[in-house]
């Protein structure tokens, strides 16, 4: 990236923090976000310490705390991943606001061309996927400590995974609300799509179970192909007793991550050139 | 130099031909009406050359270069409806017209009390009338006081009050130069501030030139000779007419309605010896051409 193309999205940021400081959703979701992931791992690290391991005095099920470092990576990425909603829905207001407005046709009067509409929309999603990694990379820190381990870095490439999949989320909700451009339509079909994804990713983890059982070809998950859930399948709970029982089972097909990671990958590339055409190419 | 030529302008939705191969051009300094009844095609074509629908086919320039978002930087556009984010004030949505325009905020202030919003200029858009929001429209449009001006239908939507307001300001800012595009459906508008215009019907430009000459509510004959200085001296001798005017080979003489006498036009040029080549009334009305553009 040269100096000018820094300057060109800086110049773009600008204006759009113009258009998001006084936006009242911004702040609400910002807030449920931020409260959120300290909260939801909060319950898992209180239920961990305070329900489990009474129930378990003798750690059958897990003896350390999944926030113990090395751990906590892994753990705060993979519950943190629960609401990575809301920077989506977030993302889906701010470019569906422009076209109920009709602001992205006014912005173009006033002096953007038609990239500028785009690239600084995908500049937000990749910002708000970066603030949410720091967010996560803070929190498993703070919980890290808080669970009286001393730092490591193993397993940080869960973090990574993390803001792959942020921005997953992000772009989706970004080609969704540019494809859709109705507020109400756009949510509605982020959702559906979302839980019809995780339907048919269960449906499609059976079949690969199935034909490694009876036809002995092991082609991986293929549920763990699919747009979404090839970003998601590459956070796991770490590992612990059930979860063990539960991978280990022969009956499981075998978890061919770097697919995953490389599907992950052409998805985003697919999301990006999809949203960006749409707005280059056709009537605002 | 033109501010805006139009080549062949076509725009298809579909087997709906909104514009079918418009071509004009925008003098500079002109203020220039866009006429034709509601879905002629005008918010179309002001939509293909401020880039926010793709045309068909067809071309058009802007200040004489293949247009770019730098060109529509230094036009002030108002499309179809003010178009602002409504939980924004409108000093902070003019903030971001200004940085968009890639001009200072010294202006708001200025552009504000110019269209009397001064007073409300701390309310959210959403609680503007819609009187107020076209008029915000109009203050986004001033920002960074532009040569030229395209606006859509401006005084849609105003009271008898903000319809004469506008049309003054509009004529105060053509008297300092600027030139103004102006769609409208109403005839007595153009007739009343534009002094260029292109008429639009079904998305066909039926006519396009200017006002005086096209909306004209005169009879206009047309003379022609071989010696066109003693044509124009025999004319001037002729009276009765309210208009003298040249263009090209062609004397033009106004006439109000009816009192045209070709015939004794005819006889004045033969006894002073000059036989005319071209003899032609034109009669052009306000009605005529609102009936040809409704029907």
């Amino acid at each position: 990236m040269n100096l000018q193309t820094d300057f060109y999205v800086i110049q773009l940021l600008k204006i759009e923090w113009l258009k998001i400081k006084n936006y009242s959703a911004f702040i609400v979701l910002g807030l449920f976000f931020l409260l959120g992931i300290l909260g939801s791992n909060y319950a898992v690290f209180y239920l961990k310490k305070n329900i489990i391991d009474k129930a378990d005095p003798t750690g059958m099920i897990a003896s350390s705390s999944p926030y113990d470092f090395a751990h906590t990576w892994q753990t705060t990425s993979y519950v943190s991943g629960y609401l990575l909603l809301l920077p989506g829905l977030l993302l889906i207001l701010l470019v569906t606001n422009e076209f109920a407005f009709r602001t992205h046709r006014q912005n173009i009067l006033d002096g953007w061309n038609r990239k500028n509409v785009i690239d600084v929309k995908i500049a937000m999603a990749l910002i708000a996927a970066v603030i949410s990694t720091i967010l996560v990379f803070i929190t498993a820190i703070i919980f890290g400590f808080a669970a009286g381990s001393s730092f490591s870095v193993t397993h940080i490439d869960a973090v990574g995974y993390f803001f792959l999949k942020a921005l997953s989320y992000n772009m989706i909700a970004l080609l969704f609300a540019v494809l859709v451009r109705k507020t109400g339509f756009a949510i509605g079909l982020y959702f559906i799509y979302m839980g019809f994804e995780n339907i048919v990713s269960g449906i499609l983890q059976a079949l690969s179970m199935k034909f490694k059982a009876e036809y002995g070809f092991d082609i991986g998950n293929m549920g763990d192909y699919l747009p979404m859930n090839a970003s998601d399948g590459l956070l796991h709970f770490p590992e612990n007793t059930i979860t063990n029982l539960a991978n280990n089972s022969k009956a499981m097909p075998h978890d061919y991550m770097y697919v995953s990671l490389v599907l992950a990958l052409v998805y985003l590339f697919v999301f990006y050139a999809w949203s960006r055409n749409r707005i280059l190419k056709t009537d605002l | 130099m033109p501010v805006l030529s139009i080549e062949s302008l076509r725009k298809d939705y579909g087997k709906i031909q909104a514009l079918k191969g418009v071509s004009f051009s925008v003098p500079k300094g002109c203020v220039f009406g866009i006429l034709g009844p509601n879905g002629s095609g005008k918010t179309t074509l002001l939509g293909l050359i401020m880039d926010i629908l793709k045309p068909t086919s067809g071309s058009y320039k802007l200040f004489d270069e293949e247009p770019n978002e730098s060109h529509r930087r230094q036009i002030g556009t108002f499309l179809e409806t003010p178009n602002f984010y409504h939980y924004l004030s409108a000093v902070q949505n003019l903030e971001i017209s200004a940085a968009i325009k890639q001009r200072g905020k010294e202006d708001i202030e200025k552009v504000l009390e110019t269209v009397n919003l001064s007073q409300r200029k701390h309310s959210r858009f959403s609680t503007y009338s819609l009187g107020m929001k076209q008029r915000l429209a109009i203050a986004s449009c001033l920002l960074g006081s532009p040569e030229v001006l395209v606006l859509d239908e401006p005084t849609n939507g105003l009271d008898p009050v903000g319809i004469a307001e506008t049309r003054e300001l509009i004529k105060k800012l053509a008297q300092q130069g600027k030139t103004i595009i102006m769609a409208s459906h109403l005839l007595d508008e153009v007739e009343k501030v534009c002094t260029h215009v292109a008429i639009l019907k079904k998305g066909e430009l039926i006519t396009t030139g200017r006002v005086d000459e096209i909306l004209a509510n005169e009879d206009i004959v047309e003379l022609g000779a071989s010696d066109t200085v003693r044509l124009q001296q025999f004319a001037e001798q002729l009276g009765g007419y309210s208009n003298l005017k040249r263009s090209e080979n062609l004397l033009q003489l106004y006439y109000p309605v009816g009192t045209a006498n070709l015939e004794r036009i005819n006889q004045h040029f033969f006894n002073q010896g000059i036989v005319l080549n071209h003899l032609h009334l034109k009669k052009k009305s306000l009605e005529s051409k609102f009936f040809e553009l409704t029907n």
